[in-house]
């Protein structure tokens, strides 16, 4: 294999660990704040997808404005389940509120998809990307849909790590994940902060649907296989854990990336991409289930 | 009439409901309510472990598309009639289940959730990937049960395995072990310390609950004569919790019921297309939030309450 393919295996790798990064920070704030896993975040992803589909190809707004939309969207309907659904898990109303969580959010993903197949179809819809066409890096060429949407998604990263770091919310967020009782008694509003949680890892569900629909399609299933990546990743990095759950991506897209290559029969190695993810998940939570980057937690 | 009185009259008339309703249905019915049984059994097989255990796992289908596939291939390669291939197929699923129920043990809750699924899948991509095998996502051809079966044949052959099945948890878990089980489910570390050996029951209620759904795997596998890989799929063991949540998972019968009757209503609102999936998971959320012992559940309690209430006044 020349040096090319191997660097434009490693870019595709990178471009696509941007768009996983993006789909699991939202886990990794929502089980950090909450200490829940959102069974449902692919099919949030899913929603985000439609909500940018319509706002582009329906209302025919631009494609960034699209995305706008689906973030926006998606930020509403995360408030909206939270203050329905989540909310009994820890104000004492659900009588073993893990259990509770984790059905619910199963319970609420069932729902979402048969919901997406019944009003958009099962087919796949294509809307605008946010660029055409292919851009040459030196020797290496990349479709320019996938360059803009992981540009965008690094962007977003970005900000939002400042976001959590510099202002007052953020603080506020990063308090609750690390002792819940203590930011209570300083004040903190530990049942908004909830609310922003799921409300914020709805919406980075959401745009990272709405960056991915276009390069691959906008379909009702489209969530189930990026969220079982997602959840790869923040097992991997750590549940709860942000820095983990950037480095996980990373360490996944390259991971599938090169993978591919090891086994010689194509149509094989093909089918198998998606288990490599699943053997590193089984693998980590059972040799060390606290991920690379979380703190050990012991209860019965 | 006393709770006893209540159980046994429940369960009589449901099963002279079932007994008589091949006498009255059409083809077409029977051999849905048949599928309703192998779905009876797969959401029974979660409540199991799930309602009574505690411990939450989300390779149910996964496990019954195992069972399938080892009896099913046991049966075209190595020539086993197939009573013999859904005995192995049991066993390898609970030997299967007693592995991960083992390899899990420290795990817990979300944790627990995002390894079986992840179990779940690498079992689904497997019999995809292994076409030459499997035939892959065409599906494989599997032998008949019954060599000329009859419709209502398979219905009463499925009904009393069935029932032999509920008949065989319940009394697993109104033994000591259903005791074992129900302390680990509300404080493992308390029960741990009066003695009760967690690790071997935890490791076993994997291995039971696997089990059962390799069974019914199978059953389905052979009565069908097809399998697929999509058997094992998320959507699947979405539905069996949908039918565990709404029949009630915190009791086995419930939530065979809860499988039966949604498997029938499913076909029976066949009009709405696939505007009938979105009810019934609008109707599971709302019943995990509203109602968390399920609909059948919440009738049984409302009677026994009614019931407690009379005998006080009288």
């Amino acid at each position: 294999m020349s040096m090319v393919a191997i660097l434009e295996q490693a870019l595709n790798g990178f471009i696509v660990s941007a768009f996983y990064a993006l789909a699991a920070l939202g886990l990794a704030i929502i089980f950090g704040v909450l200490r829940i896993v959102n069974f449902a975040h692919g099919e949030l992803y899913m929603l985000g997808g439609y909500a940018y589909f319509l706002a582009v190809s329906a209302l025919g707004l631009p494609p960034m404005l699209g995305i706008l939309v689906a973030t926006v969207a998606l930020a509403a309907i995360g408030a909206l389940v939270e203050w329905l659904l989540i909310r009994p898990v820890y104000d004492g109303r659900a009588d073993r509120p893990e259990e509770y969580s984790i059905m619910i959010t199963f319970a609420l993903s069932i729902f979402l998809l048969n919901l997406a197949n019944s009003l958009f179809g099962p087919w796949p819809r294509r809307p605008e990307p946010l660029l055409r066409g292919s851009v040459e890096l030196g020797e290496l060429i990349v479709t320019g849909d996938r360059l803009a949407a992981a540009g965008v998604a690094l962007v977003l990263i970005a900000l939002l790590l400042a976001g959590l770091r510099y202002t007052w919310a953020g603080r506020a967020v990063r308090a609750v994940s690390q002792n819940r009782e203590a930011a209570a008694i300083f004040g903190i509003s530990v049942t908004q902060v909830g609310m922003l949680a799921f409300a914020l890892g709805a919406a980075l569900a959401g745009t990272a649907g709405a960056l991915m629909g276009p390069v691959f399609n906008v379909v009702p299933v489209m969530g189930v296989i990026p969220v079982i990546k997602a959840y790869v990743i923040v097992v991997l990095g750590g549940l709860g854990s942000i820095p983990g759950a950037i480095i996980g991506a990373i360490i996944l897209g390259q991971v599938e990336t090169f993978g591919t290559i090891l086994i010689p029969d194509p149509s094989r190695a093909l089918a198998y991409k998606d288990a490599y993810g699943l053997v590193l998940l089984v693998g980590i939570l059972l040799l060390r289930p606290q991920g690379l980057f979380g703190t050990k937690e012991r209860r019965a | 009439m006393s709770m006893t009185m209540l159980r046994v009259t429940g369960l009589g008339l449901v099963l002279t409901v079932f007994l008589m309703l091949p006498f009255i249905l059409g083809d077409y019915w029977i051999y849905t309510v048949t599928i309703g049984f192998y779905y009876a059994i797969l959401a029974a097989s979660w409540a199991l472990l799930v309602g009574y255990v505690g411990r939450i796992s989300f390779a149910q289908t996964a496990m019954a598309g195992l069972g399938g596939y080892v009896s099913a291939l046991s049966v075209q390669h190595i020539g086993l009639p197939p009573v013999l291939g859904l005995v192995l197929g049991v066993m390898v699923a609970a030997m299967i289940g007693f592995g991960i129920g083992r390899m899990t043990l420290r795990l817990h809750g979300a944790y627990l959730g995002l390894t079986t699924i992840a179990f779940a899948e690498i079992l689904r991509i497997t019999a995809t990937a292994e076409y030459n095998l499997t035939e892959g996502s065409r599906g494989l051809q599997v032998a008949p049960l019954l060599e000329g079966g009859t419709r209502v044949e398979y219905y009463f052959l499925f009904l009393a395995i069935t029932v032999a099945c509920l008949a065989l948890m319940t009394w697993l878990l109104r033994s000591r072990v259903g005791l074992f089980f129900q302390s680990i489910r509300e404080d493992e570390d308390g029960a741990a310390s009066l003695g009760v050996n967690v690790t071997l029951w935890k490791t076993l209620a994997f291995a039971i609950s696997s089990a059962f759904a390799g069974l019914a795997g199978g059953l389905q596998a052979h009565f069908v004569q097809l399998i697929t890989p999509s058997m094992m799929s998320l959507q699947e063991m979405g539905l069996v919790l949908a039918m565990a949540v709404i029949g009630g998972f915190h009791n086995v019968v419930f939530a065979a019921l809860g499988g039966v009757g949604l498997q029938v209503s499913l076909e029976a609102l066949r009009e709405l297309g696939q505007w009938r999936l979105v009810v019934f998971g609008l109707l599971t959320v709302i019943i995990l939030r509203a109602v968390p012992n399920g609909i059948f559940g919440f009738v049984f309690d409302a009677l026994a309450k009614r019931l407690v209430k009379k005998g006080r006044d009288e």
